[in-house]
């Protein structure tokens, strides 16, 4: 669940990009933040995922308030948060070996981590391009494999920022359809996009970004 | 589980040509550093053995052991008698601890006026009764000069401080190249989560690991050359290289290097650190 009130940020040239944001998102689920370029959804995000040291206002992420978090508790909530950033470039390693990387990272060991590194590729549809090098990849397969990497390790929360870019019609509606994959059980998403978004089969959430303040469409 | 040793493995597999060519220059700069301080300490001058033996040195010193049962107004009276003595230019009273641990009683240290007449005096020093011991005390032999000179320390000075830049300046290269190859790596641990106390030791290590890699190559090439050259002629090289013949020494100087290479290493690690803070390897671009 994630609970955002009175969220304020000024950015150091004294530009308002965020004004008293509010926004509440149940667990499981799934909202897409709609927003022109420069309106601020990655900064959001990156406020969601305790990257960004908030101003002013409150943020709770799965009952934690990201502004009173000390630096070890907040590296810890990073860890429960699966995200995908704006432009992500993969590791110039095999797409197996990208998400194996991260999960050993994070402690699991081998065997367990080859077995969550296969579920995460099965649900993003690349298991048949696992030995692939990642730096091959077409600009979907790159989107898919960051969304294998944010939610190999059972995140609590999935934040994805921008996955539409440079992407056409169809692509887009693959990435949709692979954000509708791995959004299961209590996973709560939040898809940050400029759009169009296309025709999506899942129930979601649309939320606008404009004048740096969020409202429902 | 700690993924430290995973990701050491992971960083150390990302080293490629050019940063293994830097590397490898850090890794031999650190190593004539560390020779060129070894020479310090190895190549140092000798006692030279006089031609009648240790036995036709002056006598400098005779200590005089007293038993433990006088009374201290009869070492007063010892004192005094000695003191007054021609022969005697000067006389002190010590605990026989100070001079030798497991002694008891007190001890006279006694300079005598003339070495030549020291043995007599020694002779006669015997004869008083509460004298348990007499002890002789011979001039030190002299030295051979210094195998270093004033030109040679000046250039190895000159080497060790031109080794130790070029180490710093090929380790801020090899990192740079290293860390360039390993920046999606350390951008998805950042991007999940992994503290700074997990990625610092990794470079930090690698710093550590090249140092004390060439205080162990060091110490590899003391030990052959004490061994092929010292050792067998070990008259011939006491007269320029005492240290390199005494097995104590060298192994004191090779750990001693060991040391100084991880500390050294640790240092040059911290540049690859600075390195880490630049834009290029934060988790959100």
């Amino acid at each position: 669940m994630i609970q955002v009130s009175e969220l304020h940020f000024v950015t150091e040239d004294g530009i308002k990009v965020l004004e008293d944001v509010h926004l509440h998102v149940e667990q499981g689920e799934l909202v897409y933040l709609l927003g022109p370029a420069s309106s601020g959804k990655s900064l959001f995000l990156g406020l969601l995922g305790a990257h960004v040291p908030p101003q002013r206002g409150q943020i709770l992420v799965h009952g934690r308030n990201v502004v009173r978090l000390s630096s070890p508790k907040r590296l810890e909530l990073r860890r429960r948060i699966g995200f995908l950033p704006q432009g992500f470039v993969p590791m110039a390693r095999t797409v197996h070996e990208n998400v194996l990387f991260k999960l050993r990272t994070l402690g699991n060991y081998r065997e367990q981590a080859e077995e969550k590194a296969i579920l995460a590729l099965e649900a993003t549809g690349l298991i048949r391009q696992q030995g692939v090098s990642a730096t091959e990849l077409s600009n979907l397969d790159r989107i898919r494999l960051g969304l294998a990497l944010a939610i190999c390790d059972a995140p609590w929360l999935l934040l994805v920022d921008e996955p539409l870019e440079g992407l056409d019609a169809s692509e887009a509606a693959e990435v949709c359809a692979a954000i509708d994959r791995v959004h299961t059980g209590h996973l709560t998403v939040v898809v940050a996009t400029r759009g169009p978004l296309p025709s999506l089969t899942r129930e979601h959430r649309t939320v606008s970004l404009l004048d740096g303040r969020v409202s429902d469409e | 589980m700690s993924a430290v040793p995973f990701l050491f493995r992971e960083l150390l597999g990302t080293i490629r040509a050019r940063s293994a060519v830097a590397f490898l220059l850090t890794w031999l700069f650190l190593f004539v550093f560390l020779a060129c301080v070894s020479a310090f300490f190895l190549l140092v001058p000798t006692h030279v053995e006089p031609e009648g033996g240790v036995e036709s040195l002056p006598i400098v010193e005779i200590r005089a052991y007293l038993s433990p049962r006088l009374s201290s107004v009869t070492i007063d009276e010892l004192y005094l008698d000695i003191r007054e003595r021609s022969d005697v230019s000067s006389i002190q009273f010590r605990f026989a601890q100070e001079v030798r641990p497991q002694a008891t009683g007190g001890v006279f240290l006694i300079r005598p006026m003339a070495p030549e007449r020291a043995e007599d005096l020694g002779a006669i020093l015997e004869t008083i009764n509460g004298v348990t011991e007499i002890e002789e005390v011979r001039a030190e032999p002299d030295q051979t000069e210094s195998p270093l000179s004033g030109a040679i320390r000046i250039v190895l000075l000159v080497v060790l401080v031109a080794a130790i830049v070029l180490a710093f300046l090929f380790a801020r290269r090899g990192y740079r190249e290293l860390l360039r190859s390993f920046a999606g790596e350390i951008r998805t641990m950042r991007l999940s989560g992994v503290p700074e106390r997990v990625i610092v030791p990794l470079i930090v290590g690698l710093g550590a690991l090249i140092g004390m890699l060439a205080g162990t190559l060091l110490l590899v090439v003391l030990f052959l050359l004490h061994y092929t050259l010292a050792a067998p002629q070990a008259a011939a090289t006491a007269t320029w290289a005492a240290g390199l013949a005494s097995v104590g020494r060298v192994l004191g100087v090779s750990f001693g290097n060991i040391f100084l290479g991880l500390v050294l290493g640790g240092l040059i690690g911290l540049l690859g650190v600075g390195i880490l803070g630049q834009r290029e390897f934060e988790a959100l671009p």
